[in-house]
């Protein structure tokens, strides 16, 4: 697999899309190297979030070498065979538990999970990952990542179109909000991701439907169960105008407790950062998920009712985008039908959606790795501002896998 | 209506012969009461959708719908402030039904437990079809034949050997075959033992028939060895374990036999350390 002869390095430049670089590296196989990372910044070189997260991918992966330039502005990757929690290679009990350190709390963990997710039904074995630390953060983030009920509710479900469904668990262990900077968050997430499979199936996914119901989940760590109503009774009396099945769940738990690093006192512990917030999904009549999520920011100040409302009216945004995908689904979404059988697979995009940076950069490091570009056309006079994308599969699918 | 709070006062026959005072801001204006609150409405009407055209109406029927409207008012609809009329009312669509209701136990369960919900669940159940009258004649005459062939069946081998025909089998077999019969239904309805199982007998007997037994399944189990023929699983037979049943009044421990109690090493270990199988760590258990 990392043989150099065949396989010529791929180049990109910049740090941005850095997680969907290395994964579409890691599915395919291929090396790759990328350089002028910051390189004109003060602070030149990776984070500590992007190279903790090359060691999350060293964790579930077996062989991959990973070079960093002196500056760490440039970085050479050669991927492994995705190993999952093997024993041995990492794993203990056949959990793999990765620490978040203090540094990387500026991310939410979905940041880390959702290309997990994206590795893990294309693993030899078993995923079973522990992210935890000071700098997990369950709940959404000022950055943009989702939470970790979003990722539950509204990411994980589409992996059953393409036919993994079995053995999916995120248990959320300890929840935790966004930290001031200098604070820890400390919060606990195990993906235990089961089903493997060896490619895929292609999806069809013409029909938006209409939103049907509407569910959600409402969290307060360390603060008053009461905002989680607050929110809740906002947010609803935007939404039950529109759809009557709308609930949102309420879920309280403690700031969780984490053990100080100083040497005069290394048995206390400290608490983590406190904080609320909301996460709603949309589902249609053709199971197309929408979702949205809003959290308190780590400077506080927010009333409940804020939150509560500014869920509501950015779920609103996201189903009036139309298409059957929402645009924080769209690289999972895309991704898995690249990585299918060698066939046609077509899915209807909001025409936002589809013009987001992240989706065409998307399609175009799908080039750089030698996937089939997609075929867009308008999807008819009925749907404005909708886009049928079609998508050829790349018919190799899991490596690991290969021999039934 | 202010001035008369408490009991409603009857209404004689000379009030409602005056003309009427009622307190009705609307028919404050002195002048002709009916035309002005005509008026009005219609200036408010007019305010917001086209003018209508409307022919002037004959004073008689005015009067009556005056006298009504007064009747009305008499009983107890207070009337409409006219000050209103010109602002615009707005309602707060505010959800009375949304603040106390939960969702259902089951459906929280599966929504906020740690795997992805599923999108199939649904709170509505679905109705039940329902059997038509024919349709439950013939389920009953399909059971009925269903467990007369089972029946025969199972009976099959008695027939080939006692009764030849199949007619002779449901009509009076006798003797033996219908203790058979039974027997065979018996152990299909869950029997432990068949009937035909002799319970006592001498010893030497059956020692002897179980004997025979274990060689006749070694014996198969050899030639199917042989013969390179896969069998079942042989079952490994539980050694019986747990306490001896002792006579009443009888020692706990040991072996009484021609007067003597006789101790074996195990018994004498197990009497000394209190449980001969801990061994070295039984600090605990000594009591």
């Amino acid at each position: 697999m990392t043989d150099e002869t065949t396989q010529p390095l791929i180049h990109f430049e910049g740090h941005r899309h850095l997680t969907t670089r290395l994964l579409l590296s890691t599915l395919t196989g291929r090396p790759i190297r990328i350089s002028k990372i910051r390189s004109s910044s003060t602070n030149p070189g990776l984070t500590r979030y992007e190279t903790n997260f090359i060691r999350l991918l060293d964790a579930v992966t077996n062989g991959a070498q990973i070079q960093f330039s002196m500056t760490g502005t440039t970085l050479v990757y050669r991927p492994g065979l995705i190993t999952g929690s093997a024993e041995g290679l990492g794993a203990v009990g056949g959990v793999v538990r990765h620490e978040i350190p203090r540094e990387c709390s500026r991310r939410g963990v979905s940041w880390w999970l959702v290309p997990l997710c994206l590795l893990a039904p294309f693993s030899k074995g078993n995923v079973n990952v522990v992210l935890h630390g000071e700098g997990c953060v369950t709940s959404s983030t000022p950055t943009g990542d989702v939470s970790v009920d979003t990722v539950r509710t509204a990411i994980l479900p589409l992996y059953k179109n393409f036919g993994i469904d079995r053995n999916i668990e995120l248990r959320v262990l300890k929840r935790s909000c966004c930290p001031a900077p200098g604070k820890g968050a400390g919060g606990e997430v195990q993906l235990v991701f089961g089903h493997q499979v060896r490619l895929p199936k292609t999806l069809h996914l013409l029909n938006p439907g209409r939103v049907k119901r509407i569910r959600g989940v409402a969290y307060a760590v360390g603060v008053s169960g009461s905002n989680n109503a607050r929110m809740i009774e906002t947010a609803r009396g935007i939404l039950n105008k529109f759809v009557p099945d709308t609930y949102i769940f309420s879920d309280v738990s403690p700031t969780p407790l984490i053990p100080s690093s100083s040497k005069s006192d290394p048995s206390g512990k400290s608490k983590g950062a406190v904080g609320f917030g909301l996460s709603l999904v949309a589902e249609s009549s053709t199971n197309c998920l929408y979702s949205a999520d809003v959290a308190s920011p780590p400077q506080g100040g927010t009333t409940p009712e804020d939150a509560g409302k500014q869920c509501a009216y950015q779920l609103l945004e996201k189903i009036s985008q139309g298409g059957c995908v929402e645009v924080t689904a769209v690289s999972t979404m895309l991704l898995l039908m690249a990585m299918g059988t060698e066939d046609v697979g077509r899915v209807v995009l909001g025409r936002e959606v589809l013009g987001t940076e992240e989706a065409i950069q998307l399609g175009r490091d799908f080039k750089e790795f030698g996937f089939a570009g997609w075929g867009l056309r308008d999807k008819g006079e009925d749907a404005e501002g909708e886009v049928v994308v079609s998508v050829v599969g790349r018919g190799v699918g899991n490596v690991g896998r290969k021999v039934a | 209506m202010a001035p008369t709070l408490g009991k409603r006062k009857r209404i004689t026959r000379e009030e409602l012969e005056r003309p009427s005072r009622s307190p009705s801001p609307s028919s404050e204006s002195q002048g002709s009461d009916g035309e002005d609150l005509q008026a009005i409405f219609r200036r408010a009407f007019e305010a917001k959708f086209k003018p209508l055209d409307i022919e002037p109406v004959n004073p008689k029927s005015e009067e009556e719908e005056v006298q009504e409207e007064e009747q009305e008012e008499q009983t107890d609809w207070s009337g409409i402030s006219s000050e209103d009329e010109d602002q615009v009312e707005v309602f707060e669509y505010a959800d009375t039904r949304h603040t106390g209701d939960r969702a259902p136990k089951a459906e929280m369960r599966a929504f906020m437990s740690s795997k992805p919900p599923s999108s199939s669940t649904s709170t509505a159940s679905k109705p039940m079809p329902t059997a038509t009258k024919e349709d439950d004649a013939l389920e009953v005459s399909h059971l009925k034949n269903d467990a007369e062939l089972q029946k025969l069946l199972r009976e099959s081998t008695l027939l080939s050997t006692n009764t030849p025909t199949f007619s002779t089998r449901t009509g009076v077999s006798k003797g033996n075959a219908r203790h058979k019969s039974t027997d065979l239904h018996l152990q299909a309805l869950g029997a432990k033992t068949s009937i035909f199982k002799q319970k006592s007998m001498p010893m030497s007997h059956r020692k002897g028939i179980v004997a025979k037994a274990r060689m006749r399944e070694d014996k198969r189990r050899a030639e199917a060895r042989e013969n390179g023929i896969v069998l079942e699983l042989e079952k490994k037979e539980k050694k019986v374990t747990g306490k001896r049943e002792r006579g009443v009044g009888a020692p706990s421990v040991g072996r009484f036999k021609g007067g003597t109690l006789t101790l074996s090493r195990r018994d004498v270990a197990s009497i000394t350390s209190g449980g001969g199988r801990r061994g070295a760590k039984g600090k605990k258990g000594r009591r």
